[in-house]
């Protein structure tokens, strides 16, 4: 330990003892000297100077002298610091200690381990030394911030279990260097008990870490990675004649097995086993395993399948829900000249696609009655006015209620003048671009949700050619969402109600451009149907950690966890959102529980999460930036003012100096010291004004 | 004469210090004073020139001597000898070693106030009175006269004690000024050599003075009162002294009690009246001892 100051130029007040010494010698008479008639006498006295300058008050003097060296020490804010020697071992450690509890954790003794390298951390720190516990899976927690407490952390590592959630360094990491930012001074240190999955990587490039910052990694990855999981699931109702059948195939993924391993896989739906399979599946490799296909339950279904457990038994099963009918009904109103095949592309385009299913009744030119409606996702003109007055007022009110109209403009509408399609826009008229080629999509507000598919590849829309179209006229309330490259508008929306109207001017026929031929056709029509119908499509099953927003809750939602537990996430005026934290499926209600939920959702550990292949510790700190202003006090050696600021010496030698100044006056002015002290003051203090009269 | 006593607290001299206004102090005293002795002062002016003297302020233009004046062209006053009455000089030491008070009166305060009573009383006694006024040196110089009282009284009130003295020097000066021999009262602490201020009084006394001494004393200068080591500093040079006053109060007090005694021996030669007055007693014994000595002295010039 050695004897630091922070400000050592006060220490120059230590020459201020002197003051005391010569006020004790003069008796601090030097200023206000007692006058006296005539010295004449004393003069000739043989006093030396010696003996007039002769201490003869010792204790006042020393308590003078020491009240001013501990003042001038306070001031001088001294404090014990642990000298340069022994800076660098005997240092105080201030270490994030980071416990992996990501659900690979849960294989055959690898918790075990961590949690006894944990203990094992604690009981090589030294009584002061101060450690922080992280824990973290995809998500990271402070679970106990600095301490050196070690009991308390041993506590929260023996009460805490795997979770059903991946791993991510980056979260974890973040965490870390935010408790060091907080930390005392000390040396810091992080250490990772991890089994260090590969795909917990993902995330950690980028991140920045304050240069020299040890990080070490207490990897506790098993030798033997044996694993096997059930990596994915497809399920969908395939119509059977009047019978809906349900189709459920699993891909059952195997890592680093010793030998190929018979298993046995269960479908489960609503709890109820309705279906097996027995397969040998690969030491190392994926298998699909197709259930017998199964009578479809009415209504939304909630499944699982499960095969036989191994040493990591969070991935042993995969949960998955299906909306109750997913398909989307498309009504296709057609003209009566329609010609043969005109609508041919669109028709196969829509079928093709899957989650959901796209199903089209067609219709011919009049009112769409009220049961057809009921059914449709979204009613499609194709090339014919929508009804308007009353034989459209059915039409007008599903549109309010959240339907789907869309109106595609061709030849026969461009041929004649229409003042209000649709109530979204005009016809004025049709453009012929033939003799130029063809004219192009040109100007696309791409941040619209209709062009989701084409963000990444825009030049996709620009690529058709259009030989005629319609010149459309947008009216008050409709937005100009595409025009051709002549300026004309292409796509016009209309918001009505809960429902949306879309104009489209781009032919949907080969005779009319080459849309259907180009790339963008398919994911385009698609698109349309889905946005137009307010169809998002539902997968069957998410990830832990992601957000779900169930659909057809709008008020006081009532989330209903895989646990049990009821949730009350805040609705906002646009949509209710919930982060998935359980495996499992998650039920929402408006409301109360009760019922059929308005929507359920199947939460399962990203597949990630079964690759237990250990990353090289080396690669963990690969893309992580050094920062070298480091904001981490505990980097660097304690400053004298941190050291300073926990032990304010200073106070208490200012107080300790006070009280000596204080016994001083009291000592100074009591007994022989006080009478001497009021001998003196006689004298011809006020003898000037009396002489002057 | 008979002189009785009367006890009056005019005379307290703490009392009459807080009055500033000295010619009613002398007044106060004075009257005070006589009330308790019953006895009338002779009066009468002789016509018989005795000399001439230089014009002060405040004499009678009448007398001026306008034969002198158109002979040497100054202004002289005649001066006529009186068969009762005489010339009383006052002879006031202001140096700074007088304004000293370890009491409720200063010394230097004391001094004043006894000249002036003493001054007043030999008015009214119809004795001439002067002063002067010295440190190293004369001061202030008013000539002994029956009309000088308040000239007298002017010169004391705006005397101020400060600075070194020499007062042997101080004193053979005075002999030189009073040139006509009456009595000389000389009022000081007498820090000085007794020696040499016996050689100087024994100059006034050859030169006809009848003089009369009264040494002023503080309490503190006889005691040495002080405990505490201290610096002392010398009324009159400044010098400063650390001293721790128990180590040389005894020595003090006999080298002070020495120098009194050599003081007191030397004007007891020379046949001059030694009068030890302390700033705490009342001022009817300066009075006493003033009448006493008037009276002693029977030939009165």
């Amino acid at each position: 330990m050695g004897l630091g100051f922070l400000v050592p130029a006060f220490l120059a007040g230590l020459a201020a003892i002197a003051i005391p010494l010569l006020m004790h010698l003069r008796d601090r008479n030097e200023e206000t000297p007692t006058r006296f008639p005539s010295l004449m006498f004393l003069v000739r006295l043989p006093i030396r100077t010696s003996d007039r300058r002769k201490v003869t008050d010792w204790p006042l003097l020393l308590l003078r002298a020491l009240a001013v060296a501990i003042l001038v020490l306070a001031f001088s804010r001294p404090f014990f610091g642990r000298d340069a020697a022994a800076a660098g071992e005997g240092r105080v450690r201030t270490m994030v200690v980071m416990l992996d509890r990501s659900m690979s954790m849960g294989y055959a003794g690898t918790w075990a381990a961590a949690r006894d390298s944990v203990r094992a951390l604690l009981d090589g720190l030294a009584t002061d030394d101060q450690v922080a516990l992280v824990l973290f899976d995809e998500e990271a927690t402070l679970a106990q911030n600095w301490t050196a407490d070690r009991a308390a952390v041993r506590a929260i590592v023996d009460a805490t279990e795997p979770a059903a959630r991946a791993t991510g360094f980056g979260a974890a990491l973040r965490v870390a260097r935010s408790a060091l930012v907080a930390a005392p001074p000390g040396a810091p240190e992080i250490v990772l008990v991890t089994d260090l999955q590969r795909s917990g990587l993902t995330g950690v490039a980028g991140l920045a870490m304050p240069a020299g910052l040890p990080i070490r990694v207490v990897s506790v990855a098993p030798p033997a990675r044996a694993n096997t999981a059930v990596s994915s699931v497809d399920a969908r109702r395939v119509a059977d004649g009047s019978r809906v059948q349900l189709h459920v195939q699993a891909r059952v993924t195997t890592r680093e097995l010793p030998a190929p391993r018979s298993v046995r896989l269960a479908l489960a739906l609503a709890g109820r086993e309705v279906g097996t399979r027995t397969v040998t599946l690969p030491a190392d490799g994926e298998l699909n395993v197709v259930f017998d296909p199964v009578t479809a339950p009415a209504g939304a279904i909630s499944g699982r399948v499960t095969v036989d457990s191994d040493a990591l038994p969070g991935d042993d099963r995969l949960e998955f829900a299906l909306p109750a009918d997913d398909a989307l009904t498309v009504v296709l109103v057609v003209p009566d000249d329609l010609n043969r095949d005109e609508t041919l592309y669109f028709e196969r385009a829509l079928a093709i696609g899957r989650a959901p299913a796209v199903r089209i009744e067609r219709r011919r030119t009049g009112a769409v009655d009220a049961a057809t409606l009921a059914r449709a996702g979204i009613v499609f003109h194709w090339d014919v006015a929508p009804a308007s007055g009353a034989a459209g007022a059915g039409l007008d009110t599903w549109v309010q209620g959240g339907g789907g109209l869309v109106v595609l403009a061709g030849p026969r509408l461009g041929a004649r003048r229409v003042s209000a399609l649709a109530a979204t826009a005009g016809v004025n008229g049709q453009a012929d671009r033939s003799a130029a080629g063809g004219a192009t999509v040109g100007e696309v507000r791409m941040e619209h949700p209709l062009f989701t598919p084409f963000r990444a590849a825009p030049a996709a829309l620009s690529a058709p050619r259009f030989l005629r179209y319609p010149r459309l006229e947008p009216l008050v309330g409709s937005e100009v969402l595409a025009r051709f490259d002549d300026g004309s508008p292409a796509i016009l929306e209309r918001t009505a109600g809960e429902g949306r109207v879309l104009v489209l001017a781009p032919g949907l026929d080969v005779r009319e451009g080459d849309f259907p031929l180009q790339p963008a056709f398919l994911p385009f029509l698609r698109r349309v149907a889905l946005y137009a119908a307010g169809h998002e499509a539902a997968p069957l099953w998410r990830s832990t950690g992601e957000s779900w927003m169930p659909r057809g809750v709008r008020r006081a939602p009532v989330i209903q966890a895989p646990d049990g537990t009821l949730l009350r996430p805040e609705a906002t005026e646009f949509a209710v959102a919930l982060t998935l934290e359980q495996v499992g499926v998650y039920a929402a209600y408006e409301g109360r529980v009760d019922g059929s939920p308005r929507d359920r959702i199947a939460v399962n550990v990203g597949a990630a999460e079964s690759d237990l292949t250990p990353a090289d510790p080396s690669e963990l700190l690969l893309g992580v930036a050094e920062t070298a202003d480091s904001t981490l006090r505990g980097l660097a050696p304690p400053t004298s003012v941190e050291i300073e600021s926990r032990q304010l010496a200073w106070r208490i030698l200012l107080l300790v100096g006070l009280l000596l100044l204080l016994a001083e006056s009291v000592i100074a002015s009591r007994g022989w010291r006080g009478r001497a002290r009021r001998a003196t003051v006689v004298g011809p203090a006020a003898t000037p004004k009396e002489s002057q009269g | 004469m008979t002189a009785t006593p009367a006890k009056e607290t005019f005379l307290d001299p703490a009392l009459l210090a807080r009055i500033s206004d000295l010619p009613l102090i002398a007044r106060m005293v004075v009257d005070g004073f006589m009330h308790g002795l019953h006895r009338s002062v002779k009066k009468g002016l002789s016509l018989d020139f005795a000399e001439h003297r230089q014009y002060q302020p405040g004499d009678d233009l009448r007398r001026i001597d306008w034969k002198a004046y158109a002979r040497t062209d100054r202004f002289y006053i005649k001066e006529y000898e009186a068969d009762t009455n005489a010339g009383v000089l006052f002879a006031l030491d202001v140096t700074g070693s007088m304004d000293y008070a370890s009491a409720a009166v200063n010394k230097f305060t004391y001094a004043k106030i006894l000249v002036a009573a003493l001054a007043w009383l030999t008015q009214r006694q119809g004795d001439r009175v002067g002063i002067a006024t010295f440190g190293d040196d004369l001061v202030d110089m008013v000539p002994p006269s029956t009309r000088h009282l308040q000239l007298l009284l002017s010169v004391l009130g705006r005397a101020v004690a400060k600075g070194e003295g020499a007062l042997p020097l101080a004193i053979d000066r005075v002999a030189d000024v009073a040139t006509r021999p009456g009595i000389v009262i000389l009022v000081s602490d007498f820090y000085g050599e007794p020696e040499a201020i016996g050689r100087s009084v024994n100059t006034l006394r050859a030169r006809g003075h009848d003089v009369l001494v009264f040494h002023l004393l503080d309490p503190a200068e006889e005691s040495f009162p002080f405990e505490a080591a201290t610096v002392f500093e010398d009324g009159e040079s400044g010098l400063r002294m650390p001293l721790r006053p128990e180590e040389v109060k005894e020595r003090y007090q006999r080298m002070f009690r020495a120098h009194r005694a050599d003081l007191e021996g030397r004007f007891a030669a020379a046949g001059v009246e030694y009068v030890a007055l302390r700033t705490d007693q009342p001022l009817d014994h300066a009075l006493y001892a003033y009448l006493d000595h008037r009276l002693s002295r029977s030939r009165v010039r």
